[in-house]
């Protein structure tokens, strides 16, 4: 036998525990029959024509992408005032500040909803897209600050004293040499966001006014077992989405690393 | 020194920088010439970068006064200064090409593109780059983006150029290539330079003038021959190359002249002008390892002798340096002779005969 074969065969059972379930997705939602179970009954694109002629589904899932796009902008333009704050200056209280704006990340999801739920029955604000945004951008900031700070901190602080020697004005030197550098630290801070508000139930549940954003819609139509398979279909898309996702910010932070001359340490494919 | 009758580019009154309790800069005083490669010298935290950066304007200064050509500085941001930069990380902007980064402080000029072009060309052609122009920055040596840097600084045709430790990354070779193609570039330019160095080396070969600093403050400021012949402390002695101190009593003073009994060498009568201004230290005289001479058979001395044993034998190649006890007493000094032709080495233990000259002496008090 050779050597670290038991590590070996750990990882393999390791990786197969955490990505099995997830070929299921795929597995049901192209078989012909309605019930999730083995044997296989043959080949359909049924379930995802049926997905598709949902109404209620594809309003939920126009609802999310609002709510997803808004929260990941807001975040990522917040994240950057708060990372450049973080790393260039020094101020009073900077620690309990940076402490809050991180701590939702450690706080359960259910204690921030109902929190806010409460504040915001209390001032009489209506419950709408609005109001899950603004609950979103909270969960997500601290994912935005942590991926900026370590991108704005990477940069040397000569190359703006330099553009500012060279005549730059505070402003442009930020638009025509950090912007540029800190971009694949952006566009990773959006797409993180991104995918933590989209598939995001808690707080959506909570905040929302009882028209379903996508988590809540698929939650919903699982106490029905003749929509599961298409719920399946719909897994199989968000599955795809994501890792389509997933290497489009990779190929911008690997592009990134490779423009500023950088050694490539680590990073997620 | 030619360039004493030159008008004055950069005058510091004053000038004190606190950074919360810390006293960075504790009054400096002192006129930078125009055309002068002038150079910051001092130990790491001496505030010789501060200086500079208070001259760049990266830096606000907690009071006194800044003037750079005849004007006051104050107010005045680091990025309408007519003064131009060169960072100790070069600081060349990773996601722009050579011509990029050499043309970036070109960008407010009104000139047509093509113009700024041959600027460019023209810049890179001075510091040797020619062609080089479509290469990505982040792809070139240490020495090229230094190169590079200095491009980018001197196209804008500054008052002054700042040079931050710009040779302290680079191998010992390129070092020195660098500093003389540096010398070659200033005196074609005939731009003010002012260089930060902890390398007492570098500024000696480089400079007109230096200012030697030491914790905030500057402690001498002089051409590069009178800081080694006549440094005004035994501070400034002991950083700028090496110095024998040797333990001495003052046995008179009278106008002009001191005498003195040092130890190991004896009575000894000097100028005045041997003798800086008195701190109230130990009295010691200094003596340059170059100033004492170790004499060969039928050799004799011009001035005066003294015997020794030699105690410590380090051969360099070109040189020798020996450690050697004089006349009997626990006095070591290091001396150093050139390796000619006719000139052995000497083994630990020789008696020898050691020549100097009692012109050579500093008397520190």
């Amino acid at each position: 036998m050779k050597r670290g074969f038991g590590l070996k065969s750990y990882a393999l059972l390791y990786l197969l525990f955490l990505y099995a379930p997830i070929l299921i997705l795929p597995l049901f939602a192209f078989n012909a029959g309605t019930v999730v179970s083995f044997p296989l009954k043959g080949f359909t694109t049924q379930w995802f024509g049926e997905m598709w002629a949902d109404q209620n589904l594809r309003q939920a899932l126009g609802r999310s992408l609002i709510i997803a796009f808004s929260t990941a902008t807001i975040s990522t333009i917040l994240g950057i005032f708060a990372a450049r704050a973080s790393v260039r200056y020094r101020f009073p209280g900077k620690g309990p500040v940076f402490g809050l704006i991180l701590l939702p990340m450690v706080l359960p999801d259910i204690v921030v909803a109902m929190a806010l739920l409460v504040v915001l029955l209390s001032l009489g604000v209506t419950l709408s897209i609005g109001t899950i945004i603004m609950g979103h951008v909270l969960l997500c900031m601290p994912f935005a600050v942590a991926i900026l700070t370590s991108a704005f901190q990477s940069l040397d602080k000569s190359l703006e004293e330099a553009a500012l020697d060279l005549g730059e004005t505070p402003w442009s030197t930020f638009r025509l040499i950090i912007l540029p550098l800190v971009m694949p630290g952006i566009i990773a801070s959006f797409l993180i966001c991104f995918t933590i508000s989209i598939d995001e139930f808690v707080v959506a549940n909570f905040l929302g006014s009882g028209k379903p954003v996508l988590s809540v819609y698929i939650f919903g139509q699982f106490r029905f077992p003749a929509k599961v398979p298409a719920m399946l279909a719909l897994g199989t898309i968000l599955v795809a989405f994501s890792v389509c996702l997933l290497a489009i910010a990779e190929y911008f932070r690997r592009r990134g690393i490779a423009k500023t001359g950088g050694k490539d340490s680590g990073g997620f494919l | 020194m030619t360039s004493a009758d030159k008008p004055t580019m950069i005058e510091f009154k004053d000038v004190h920088k606190y950074y919360g309790d810390y006293h960075a800069l504790r009054g400096i005083n002192g006129k930078i010439r125009a055309g002068e490669f002038f150079s910051l010298l001092g130990p790491s935290g001496c505030g010789k970068t501060t200086l500079l950066r208070t001259i760049a304007g990266f830096e606000d200064i907690s009071s006194g006064a800044v003037l750079i050509d005849g004007k006051s500085m104050a107010n005045v941001p680091a990025n309408v200064r007519p003064t131009n930069m060169v960072f100790q990380s070069y600081a060349i902007f990773p996601h722009m090409s050579v011509a990029e980064n050499v043309g970036f402080g070109l960008r407010r000029d009104p000139r047509s593109k093509a113009e700024k072009a041959k600027a460019v060309e023209e810049a890179l052609e001075m510091v040797g780059l020619k062609g080089y122009g479509a290469r990505a920055a982040h792809a070139l040596s240490g020495g090229q983006r230094q190169r590079v840097a200095l491009a980018r600084a001197l196209i804008l045709k500054p008052k002054v150029l700042l040079l931050d430790e710009p040779l302290s990354a680079l191998d010992k070779k390129m070092r020195e290539h660098m500093q003389v193609e540096l010398i070659k570039l200033q005196r074609q330019v005939g731009i003010t330079f002012i260089l930060v160095t902890h390398d007492q080396e570098e500024a000696l070969v480089m400079s007109d003038r230096i200012a030697v600093m030491f914790e905030g403050e500057i402690a001498q400021l002089a051409d590069p021959e009178t800081l080694y012949r006549r440094p005004n402390s035994k501070k400034v002695a002991d950083f700028i190359g090496t110095m024998n101190f040797i333990p001495c009593e003052i046995v008179s003073e009278a106008g002009e002249h001191v005498t003195v009994d040092a130890k190991g060498l004896g009575r000894v009568d000097l100028d005045i002008g041997q003798a800086p201004p008195a701190r109230g230290e130990a009295p010691v005289v200094g003596l340059r390892p170059e100033t004492l001479t170790l004499l060969y058979p039928g050799q004799t001395a011009t001035e005066r002798a003294t015997e020794g044993v030699i105690d410590e034998v380090i051969y360099f190649g070109d040189m020798t340096y020996y450690d050697v006890y004089l006349g009997g007493t626990d006095v070591e000094v290091r001396l150093s002779m050139r390796n000619v032709p006719g000139r052995p080495v000497l083994d630990v233990g020789t008696k020898v005969q050691v020549a100097w000259s009692p012109s050579a002496l500093v008397l520190f008090r």
